[in-house]
């Protein structure tokens, strides 16, 4: 008992000094958006111009600027994370997390009471200086708990950023995609449209059948159908981009490039893909940490057994429709009766449940890169493969189909229904090559963030 | 365009290389001697057995022979060959001794002939003496009167020659295969007396068809009728050679039909009569002048006439689709369609597109790529312009300076003034048209109106 409240009045000593020096914490120069651009721009291998604030002439200028000329994928992402509200409301968060930090370093005020009362002729004053020693008590603990929420934030706001890039860098590329598909839909409508004027023409001279006629006009009212779900399909995805962007009004003229990026020479190597998430992902750096909070915690508590008098943990509270709450819970007791043990047992629980969280969290990651490798790489070889096969194949047949018809072998209408089965392998070349690209983005985010194995192939 | 004649020298013949079909059985083997081109190759006069007077095969050549005890023995191989149809197309064919149609066999009335046949195909074959009278045996029909000569393998027929006349060769040994690939040969039996039927110049080819994809290189067997390409002795026009003759020669061409039509040839100029069919020499009685004759499926004939008339004479087959090379069987007509406009959104798709078939079927010269190894469908080019034919047709040659036995081409005819058709120049008159077209004697009663804008040539300014 003795030596206990020895040890705890010793610990007091270095907590109170502990806590006055936690009580020059004050704001950072960013915010900690540094932190959150740089841990960004190693992920999109771009850089991250993040802000806090879009309203700014420079920023919008600079968004303007990037507007007026076609919209390749890094633009695109650059301007998602100039612009994107849902991304500036993560970063707003990321300043209240840091003014909770910075609050939790600063010592509460004391406080001075004065009292004076009369009766029965005689008068009473009292005159109190409090000081919250409650608070003088955690406060090196919960700087070093909002140190974390705040380190935590900064990862949660990269994740987001990344996410973010790899979403813009998607929906680009399935919007260049379906731009390109509207336009092979219009050439095959053209196609048809002549076949069935052909056959009309045919018709009226006398060298068709009604029936013959009405074969090719159904051709084209079917075109112009495939026409119409094309278009619909550009507008859809193009829409889909401009949310990302944040883009409303006029803004949202802007031009894309009219094709996608070539395929690279060679695909990436799979070599250290794992190795590389492990420590890179930062859904896995969030969980290492987080481990690691626990084990400084249980180091705390098996040296002093301050835990005893003294705990800390982190509260969540969900609420049905309602985003979930986040925060934490300190309380001070007095050691009267429990003298520690169990708290030291239960400390040493949450450190393997954290270490079995960031090992679980290791282990899908791993699955994750691993498929998201397979896919990038299955991407791939289908675009190579209509690249270098099937669109010559199609090129190659369409020329000896227009042999034939030099040599009157063949009739227009083979020539035309040829060339519009080599517009279709066009487009599916297309996809194909979209595909790759967004198993790219893919596997780059299964690479570096994280957390979700959306393997997006559009319709 | 007609190819340079070679000439027979003796039995080492020129253009003509020999292959021994095995070494050990040459002794005992006549020489299995091999063609290596496609030009008329005029026969020399036998040097060795009974004197006749050689047939001229169109694009073709005779096989030699060898006397063993007084027997003409012959050695057919049965073969794949690779035979060319016409500049710019070469075909896989089976065929005899390099060829297809193999050699003309030519033997005299009482020959006692034995042939050598050995099979390099794939398959078993056998080789039916078409229209030979002949020892059952000798036949050559699988199954029925012989096993099929297996691959490898060489089998021996002997008979004797008895009657006169024209014949073919070819397997009765799945036939519809091996003759659909183009296994067929000629026969001339000569008359014993050599002045008997005697004729100046004497031409033999056999009729075949193909079923060949344009782009490719091997007949489809398979098909039974729809055959695209027509061939005398597996050459089209503008690759056959043509038929030179000294004028006032009496001239015989003999036919055999080994497609699955019949074919009207007609031959411009002259009137001939038919002096031979399958059953030997008509009765110069029984004759009477034609200029066009049906060789039927199956059958061969024989038809004569004096050469006097000069000039450069079609000889072709009637059926106008013969006389032309391969054709697309599905292609709408286009004639009197209105192009305009439909040409440039065709054109945006198909980059080299070109309108055709709006005015008719020639291409008026075009030169358009078409697929390898295909000729185009109406080709060949004369004094005047495109023959705009192709198939089974060629060209009778009459000429008053023809060398007796020169067989080479005398070039283009040259007209006497006076003899040439001729562009007027003059005005022409509006034709007077009837306007009912027959409708006052043949009222149409019950039948709907039907507006035909039919637009008729006016004036000589577009046609």
């Amino acid at each position: 008992m003795n030596s206990l409240t020895k040890s705890g009045l010793g610990r007091l000593a270095v907590a109170a000094s502990a806590a006055l020096l936690a009580g020059c914490a004050s704001f950072s120069r960013d915010g900690g958006i540094d932190d959150v651009a740089r841990m960004t721009q190693e992920r999109i291998a771009q850089p991250a111009p993040l802000k806090r604030d879009q309203d700014t002439q420079a920023v919008q200028s600079e968004i303007r600027t990037l507007l007026s000329k076609p919209v390749g994928a890094d633009a695109a992402v650059r301007i998602a994370l100039l612009n994107n509200q849902g991304l500036q409301a993560t970063l707003a968060d990321l300043a209240i997390s840091e003014a909770d930090f910075v609050q939790a370093g600063r010592l509460p005020n004391p406080g001075f009471g004065f009292g004076r009362v009369r009766g029965g002729g005689e008068t009473e004053i009292d005159r109190s200086l409090t000081f919250n020693l409650a608070a003088l008590l955690t406060l090196p603990a919960r700087s070093r708990i909002e140190g974390r929420r705040f380190e935590q934030a900064k990862l949660q706001a990269a994740m987001q950023s990344v996410k973010l890039a790899a979403d813009t860098r998607k929906a680009w590329y399935g919007a260049v995609a379906a731009a390109q598909a509207a336009t092979f839909a219009d050439q095959v409508r053209g196609s048809a449209e002549a076949a069935a004027e052909l056959a009309a023409r045919m018709r009226a001279a006398g060298n068709w059948s009604a029936l013959d006629a009405a074969r090719e006009r159904a051709f084209y009212q079917d075109a112009l159908t495939q026409q119409a779900q094309a278009r619909l399909q550009a507008t859809t995805a193009r829409e889909e981009l401009v949310r990302l962007l944040g883009l409303w009004g006029p803004s949202i003229d802007f031009t894309l490039p009219d094709r996608l990026p070539d395929l690279p020479a060679q695909p990436r190597l799979a070599a250290n893909a794992e190795a590389d998430a492990l420590s890179q992902r930062l859904d896995v750096l969030i969980a290492r940490q987080d481990a690691q909070a626990t084990a400084q915690a249980l180091g705390l508590t098996q040296t002093t057994r301050f835990i005893n008098v003294f705990d800390a943990g982190y509260v969540n509270k969900s609420t049905t429709g309602a985003p979930r709450e986040n925060g934490y819970e300190v309380s001070l007791e007095l050691p009267l009766f429990d003298w520690g043990g169990a708290r030291v047992a239960r400390a040493q629980a949450s450190y393997m449940a954290a270490v079995h969280r960031t090992g679980d969290v290791a282990v899908k990651a791993r699955s994750e890169v691993r498929q998201a490798y397979a896919s990038y790489r299955t991407a791939y070889d289908i675009a190579r493969h209509y690249r270098d096969d099937i669109v010559p194949l199609r090129r190659q047949i369409a020329d000896e189909v227009l042999l034939r018809y030099n040599g009157m072998l063949a009739s227009t209408f083979e020539l035309l229904a040829e060339s519009r089965e080599q517009l279709t392998a066009v487009n599916a070349a297309i996809a194909a090559q979209r595909d790759f690209w967004i198993a790219d983005t893919n596997l780059q985010f299964a690479m570096n963030a994280g957390g979700t194995t959306d393997s997006r192939t559009a319709q | 365009m007609i190819s340079r004649r070679d000439f027979f020298k003796g039995a080492g013949a020129v253009a003509v290389s020999t292959a021994a079909v095995s070494r050990v059985g040459a002794a005992s083997l006549p020489e299995a001697v091999v063609m290596d081109n496609a030009k008329t190759h005029v026969p020399p006069l036998p040097s060795t057995g009974l004197p006749f007077n050689p047939v001229v095969t169109l694009n073709g050549w005779s096989l030699p022979w060898r006397m063993n005890n007084g027997v003409k023995e012959f050695h057919l191989v049965a073969e794949p060959v690779v035979r060319e149809f016409a500049p710019g197309m070469k075909v896989n064919l089976w065929g005899y001794n390099g060829q297809s149609p193999g050699p003309t066999i030519e033997v005299v009335e009482g020959d006692r002939v034995r042939i050598f046949v050995t099979n390099r195909l794939p398959e078993h074959t056998s080789v039916h003496w078409h229209g030979q009278r002949l020892p059952n045996g000798m036949d050559g029909v699988t199954g029925l009167t012989q096993p099929g000569i297996a691959p490898g393998k060489t089998f021996v027929y002997e008979f004797v020659a008895r009657r006169p006349g024209t014949f073919m060769y070819h397997p009765h040994a799945d036939e519809m295969t091996q003759m659909a690939m183009g296994m067929m040969g000629f026969w001339v039996t000569h008359p014993k007396d050599r002045a008997k039927f005697a004729v100046d110049r004497d031409f033999v080819f056999l009729l075949s068809s193909y079923d060949i994809d344009p782009g490719s290189y091997t007949p489809k067997v398979n098909t039974m009728l729809d055959q695209n390409l027509w061939t005398f002795n597996s050459r089209v026009f503008p690759g056959i050679d043509s038929l030179p003759v000294r004028q006032g020669d009496r001239v015989r061409i003999r036919v055999g039909n080994l497609t699955m039509t019949n074919h009207p040839i007609h031959l411009h100029g002259h009137e001939f009569e038919v002096t031979g069919t399958d059953g030997g020499w008509t009765h110069p009685a029984s004759r009477w002048p034609e200029v066009t004759t049906d060789v039927g499926v199956g059958q061969m004939r024989a038809i004569e006439f004096v050469a006097n008339e000069p000039g450069d004479w079609a000889l072709h087959c009637h059926k106008s689709h013969h006389t032309m090379n391969a054709m697309g069987h599905n292609v709408p007509t286009l004639i009197g369609v209105d192009h305009r406009g439909i040409a440039e959104k065709i054109g945006r798709i198909v980059p080299d597109y070109m309108v055709m078939g709006d005015k008719g079927g020639s291409m008026g010269g075009m030169e358009m790529p078409i697929p390898e190894n295909t000729l185009p469908m109406m080709t060949g080019d004369g004094p005047f312009g495109g023959v705009e034919m192709g198939g089974m047709f060629t060209v009778l040659k009459v000429r008053h300076d023809q060398k007796r036995g020169d067989y080479t081409d005398p070039g283009w005819y040259k007209h006497p003034a006076g003899t040439l058709a001729y562009e007027w120049t003059g005005r022409l008159a509006e034709p007077a048209r009837s306007a009912d077209a027959g409708r006052s004697l043949m009222p149409a009663t019950s039948r709907p109106d039907v507006k035909l804008q039919v637009r008729k040539p006016s004036g000589h300014g577009e046609h």
